[in-house]
């Protein structure tokens, strides 16, 4: 395995009475934004707390910034930052206790950044973590992540409860994350608007099983709706690539996986419209496909 | 043992002083409750010092460890630099600390009562340090099931059956004629009974105390 690669996972299974999450593989780069996105009940949750390192494997290997999540848990951990809609901070303590306390563990705490995001957030120190509203304390989970300067940011749905001006502000503060080209995010959510923005590669996982991995530009790029309207008479092409097909009498709608200018060339002038696919109509499509070829 | 491990059984210390204080004062409140003479009193100031310390190890129990897990807190604390074994250590030692101020100034203040009060016989002092020691063991087996148990059920369980197991105990105990029959003496008979009986609740709170390290510490999925 490449040690200099910030998050490694090769070949994991993780078993559970009604869910399995089976021959999971991804890798991050560094400087690299990997958006992870599911549907519900997918195995984003159980991905993340794996690469956490609090939950084992039952097969396959985890690695984070070349330390193996299992036998070096705190090493590997040192470099992490980990947000989660879930987590909460302790209820009786303040903020600024929450500040003091992870600046005496990490070295590398950056106190002018963290004052600068208490200002940007809207956040009071003094304030105790109970009395905070869901998106203060979400803001408030961010800010202690983010001023340890991680070089890797794990992230399991952290826009969630936020309103999409407070969303705006933590997306935002992610991309300056990565203006240091060392750095890197796992971003899991399965709010596609918010991945399609920040991510440069994706992920789509469905029903624990990895379904696709690429360049957020080549999913951008490969898939496409194709309109047509039959001739009387004339029948579809055999054509590779075709994902989806939904007919309405003479009027048909293709998804392509891989569109091609030759794809258009074979269907001729039945040809009425060819649409780009924003990422989350790309993920519905994926997914439905793959379940289809997995009878599922 | 590492500063974040350190950190945060000084964590534990802050987020449970207030605890710590009202219980420590409420032990020590309830011996001198007992120490104004009537019989009323003694009974009344007895049971809420036995109730003190019970209660504030449940809640330990509780606040440290089970809705820490219920409400995702652990989760906060897991994305520390830390091992699972890390923060069982840490929260064991940690708990302990916590509880062990209010026990020791509550048990010390109970044990005063008695060589100090002249109406209280000092034969009641072998079985109130057995009862003592005995309170400190079943706040172990409280934390030590907390750290095991995945589910609140389980832990209200471990909670209802040690709360028990504290009025078993005294029954049996005083039930015990070596020990019962010299309770009220005027001078405390630490014979062999009492030694045995000792040495059972230190192996059971040498049990509980390290039982976590051996199985919770090496949990592979501990969320």
């Amino acid at each position: 395995m490449n040690p200099t690669k910030h998050l490694e996972m090769r070949g994991v299974r993780k078993t559970y009475r009604y869910f399995t999450l089976d021959d999971l593989s991804m890798d991050i780069e560094p400087g690299q934004i990997l958006g992870f996105v599911g549907p519900n009940g997918a195995g984003k949750s159980t991905t993340i707390r794996l690469a956490m390192g609090m939950i084992a494997p039952d097969a396959g290997e985890v690695r984070i910034l070349g330390h193996d999540i299992i036998s070096a848990q705190a090493l590997a951990k040192r470099d992490v930052g980990f947000v989660s809609a879930e987590m909460r901070l302790l209820p009786h303590a303040s903020l600024g206790w929450h500040m003091r306390f992870v600046a005496s563990i990490y070295p590398g705490w950056d106190g002018t950044y963290a004052e600068k995001l208490v200002k940007r957030f809207n956040l009071r120190p003094e304030q105790n973590v109970r009395a905070l509203s869901t998106g203060e304390h979400v803001k408030a989970v961010l800010l202690l992540a983010l001023a340890r300067r991680p070089r890797l940011l794990i992230l399991d749905e952290p826009t969630n409860g936020l309103d999409p001006v407070a969303r705006h502000e933590v997306l935002s503060e992610f991309m300056d994350v990565l203006r240091d080209d060392s750095r890197s995010i796992l971003f899991s959510s399965h709010n596609t608007v918010d991945v399609e923005r920040i991510s440069d590669r994706i992920t789509f996982i469905d029903r624990g099983r990895i379904v696709d991995s690429s360049d957020k530009e080549d999913f951008l790029e490969r898939w496409r709706r194709i309109h047509l309207q039959l001739l009387p008479g004339a029948t579809l092409p055999d054509l590779p690539n075709i994902v989806g097909n939904a007919r309405d009498g003479q009027f048909v709608t293709l998804t392509t996986n891989h569109f091609s200018d030759a794809q258009i060339a074979q269907l001729g002038g039945q040809v009425r419209d060819v649409q780009r696919m924003n990422l989350e109509e790309i993920f519905v499509a994926n997914v439905m496909h793959h379940r289809e070829a997995r009878g599922q | 043992m590492n500063i974040v491990v350190r950190k945060l059984i000084a964590k534990e210390l802050y987020v449970n002083r207030w605890l710590i204080i009202g219980a420590t004062l409420s032990g020590v409140l309830s011996v001198l409750i007992a120490a104004t003479g009537n019989k009323a009193a003694f009974n009344i100031g007895m049971l809420t010092w036995i109730t003190t310390i019970i209660a504030f190890g449940v809640m330990l129990g509780i606040y440290g460890v089970a809705n820490e897990r219920k409400e995702h807190t652990l989760l906060f604390v897991l994305s520390l630099p830390i091992s699972t074994g890390d923060y069982v250590r840490a929260k064991q030692i940690g708990l302990s600390l916590c509880f062990f101020m209010p026990w020791l100034f509550s048990s010390a203040a109970a044990v005063a009562l008695i060589l100090m009060h002249p109406d209280i016989p000092d034969g009641l002092l072998p079985f109130t340090v057995l009862l003592c020691v005995f309170m400190l063991a079943n706040f172990l087996l409280v934390v030590c099931g907390a750290l095991h148990a995945r589910s609140e059920a389980l832990v209200s369980a471990v909670i209802i059956v040690t709360n028990m197991a504290v009025s078993a105990f005294m029954f049996t105990v005083a039930a015990i004629p070596a020990i019962g029959s010299t309770m009220f003496g005027p001078t405390p008979i630490w014979n062999d009974t009492t030694w045995t009986v000792l040495a059972a609740e230190l192996v059971l709170l040498a049990t509980a105390f390290l039982l976590p390290f051996l199985f919770a510490a090496r949990s592979r999925d501990f969320i």
